[in-house]
């Protein structure tokens, strides 16, 4: 396809360029710089109409609201007379309140014993004999008593 | 548009005026129609499928020239070629999207707070875990799963010889949570067995929440594997897991030398992003200043995650066409999407080099609705091809691209002392759910948080059904009529 335009800009070149007139070279020059613009911008012209007609391209007033609404909200969350956003809990939405260390207790399953719920991971850590607190203790008594043997 | 004869000539406009029935004519350098009653470029789907059929023959006959120049312009480097998926040109007939998962358990319970929301005390530095399960809790599969009893404990005991199972736990965890009682629950039984189940994280230090998320799916999937058959005929897994999460990635690698492509297919349950630094908004209230780089958005990381990018000289990929080695340009799409689409956002960089890591802190913009259609394997591979209305063999014509989020988890603070909470969505209002405490949140505060994983749901189709042409996704006119401007102008 672009072989037949080359062809017939080469054929409009030469009919104008048969003529012996000095001042036509400029014209031919920047008449086929024309032509050639007008090939990219129809290009981009119609790769963007076919976009938009088909539906293919996003709904960009969508985009522009959501981007608004998160400006806005970064905007009054920021705002240190805004106290919804950064206060300490009072109730929750059921009209409780909780302790900075969760205090309910129960049994650990490994070991039985009963531990208070804010403090389970690390007391299950020790149990478990994992963690690096659990494997320095193990390995300080165990060479401990491999120097006491030695001696 | 003009003639062929002479640029300066009105033989086209004046050809359809003294011709009936000539008002159509081809823009031969672009392969496009142009209607003169219209007076306007017009779009058909018969000429599109034979103008990618043209080239489709082009490639048989190994002419890639033939492909390269009916390009309309080069993109940025990025010549597309043809994959396996032209062999099978069948359209695939279109359909309502899977819509049974949404409205499950809408259920207002009589104190009207909904049902499922319960806080979850902290056991010692397990906000991590915390706010992963308020998010599983509430993913319209999964509850809907655990909470019809699919996962029988007693059987589940009797017929595995494993002591621990996570299912078991979450199950315990869905009756606690669901029962109406509000006092917060302690999740010990589900991090102990977690910690027997995954050695290498068991320890009482701060884990990250998505690496936990990974790792729970892993394990529940594992222990379905073993009771279940898995689904033979296509090897995909129907575990609870996976019927949620699982979607599936295409990866197409071609050859910049030759232009020929080779796709790969790989499931996923999850999608990470990175951060696009290629800032595209800039905010329009602020003014202008030299430090302002403008918004972040989830759609932009999005955009990033399926550019075609060109992989290093360093990377340069064995081509089967050319039988040697060549740079080429790889391309991410989502051939298949998720019931649930779960996004993370990589804020913490781990450099290998200089041994640190660190937390990016920006603000990512993200939107409560999603549409997925630009980022699918259809769109992707269309846009390739300039667009054409053409139907790829198995267009995820059957999937909704809709999503709608449920749930968001942010962390705040650093990297090693942070802290993670959830926001749930429930019949339309925000709950923030950090640890123990619920609260009810404004819409912006969940705009203003700082995102880590987002979770959305399929949106079912909504009056879209068999009647629309499967094979593209275009936007319907009012009337229902699936192209605009053919037929009804002339």
């Amino acid at each position: 396809m672009r072989a037949l335009i080359i062809l017939v800009l080469i054929t409009e070149f030469w009919r104008i360029m048969s003529a012996p007139d000095e001042d036509n070279h400029a014209q031919v020059a920047s008449h086929f710089f024309g032509e050639l613009l007008d090939s990219v911008i129809m290009d981009v012209a119609s790769e963007c109409h076919r976009i938009a007609t088909l539906g293919l391209d996003r709904n960009l007033d969508d985009e522009e609201e959501e981007l608004r609404l998160s400006a806005q909200a970064r905007a009054r969350v920021a705002d240190p007379s805004n106290s919804e956003a950064n206060s300490k809990y009072v109730v929750d939405i059921f009209g409780q309140t909780h302790p900075a260390v969760a205090s309910e207790i129960f049994d650990c399953m490994n070991c039985g014993r009963s531990i208070v719920a804010g403090r389970f991971a690390p007391h299950l850590e020790k149990c478990m004999g994992k963690g690096r607190k659990a494997r320095v203790k193990a390995t300080r008594s165990s060479t401990a008593a491999a120097a006491a043997q030695n001696r | 548009m003009s003639c062929s004869l002479s640029s300066e000539s009105n033989h086209a406009l004046l050809h359809t005026k003294t011709q009936i029935g000539h008002e159509i004519a081809v823009d031969i350098e672009r392969s496009e129609l142009y209607c003169f009653a219209c007076d306007d470029q017009v779009y058909d789907p018969d000429f599109d499928r034979a103008v990618m059929l043209e080239k489709i023959v082009g490639l048989g006959n190994e002419n890639l020239e033939g492909i390269r120049s009916s390009n309309k312009r080069k993109r940025l480097g990025f010549e597309g070629g043809l994959s396996s998926d032209f062999k099978n040109l069948k359209r695939v007939g279109g359909g309502g999207g899977g819509g049974g998962e949404w409205d499950h358990g809408r259920r207002l319970s009589k104190s009207c707070f909904p049902v499922g929301l319960r806080g979850l005390n902290n056991l010692g530095n397990t906000c991590f875990m915390n706010s992963v399960l308020q998010a599983l809790l509430h993913a319209p599969p999964v509850r809907n799963y655990f909470l019809s009893g699919r996962h029988d404990r007693d059987s589940c005991r009797k017929n595995s010889s494993d002591r621990f199972c996570l299912s078991c736990d979450i199950d315990v965890i869905f009756s606690a949570v669901f029962s109406g009682d509000r006092a917060p629950y302690s999740p010990a039984q589900f991090l102990y067995s977690w910690w027997r189940l995954s050695e290498n994280l068991a320890c009482y230090e701060q884990q990250d929440a998505h690496e936990f998320f990974m790792s729970v799916l892993d394990r529940i999937h594992e222990k379905e594997g073993k009771t279940r058959n898995t689904n033979k005929d296509n090897g995909e897994c129907h575990c609870v897991v996976h019927r949620a999460f699982s979607g599936l990635l295409r990866s197409d690698v071609t050859c910049t030398t030759c232009g020929y492509t080779s796709t790969t297919y790989d499931p996923c349950v999850d999608i990470s992003l990175d951060f696009n630094t290629n800032i595209d908004h800039i905010s329009p209230n602020k003014p202008q200043k030299s430090t302002d780089l403008g918004v972040s958005t989830l759609t932009s990381c999005l955009d990033l995650f399926t550019r075609p990018e060109k992989l290093g000289s360093d990377q340069k990929l064995y081509c089967q066409n050319c039988k040697e080695r060549h740079e080429s340009v790889k391309q991410m799409s989502i051939k298949r999407l998720p019931l649930v689409l779960c996004l993370h956002v990589k804020r913490f960089e781990h450099s290998l080099v200089r041994k640190a890591s660190r937390k990016i802190d920006r603000h990512l913009q993200f939107p409560f609705s999603l549409d997925m259609t630009p980022y699918v394997s259809s769109s992707i591979v269309r846009k390739r091809f300039g667009n054409r209305i053409f139907a790829f063999e198995g267009d995820e014509a059957e999937f909704s691209t809709n999503f709608e989020v449920f749930a968001v988890i942010t962390h705040s603070g650093m990297l090693e002392s942070g802290h993670y909470m959830t926001y749930l969505r429930l019949n339309e209002q925000w709950y923030k759910c950090d640890d123990a405490w619920i609260t009810e949140v404004d819409d912006e505060v969940v705009r203003a948080s700082q995102i880590y994983l987002v979770f959305y749901v399929q949106k079912p189709n909504s009056g879209h059904k068999s009647g629309e042409d499967g094979g593209c996704h275009l936007r319907s006119s009012p009337s229902g009529d699936t192209f605009v401007s053919i037929a009804g102008c002339c």
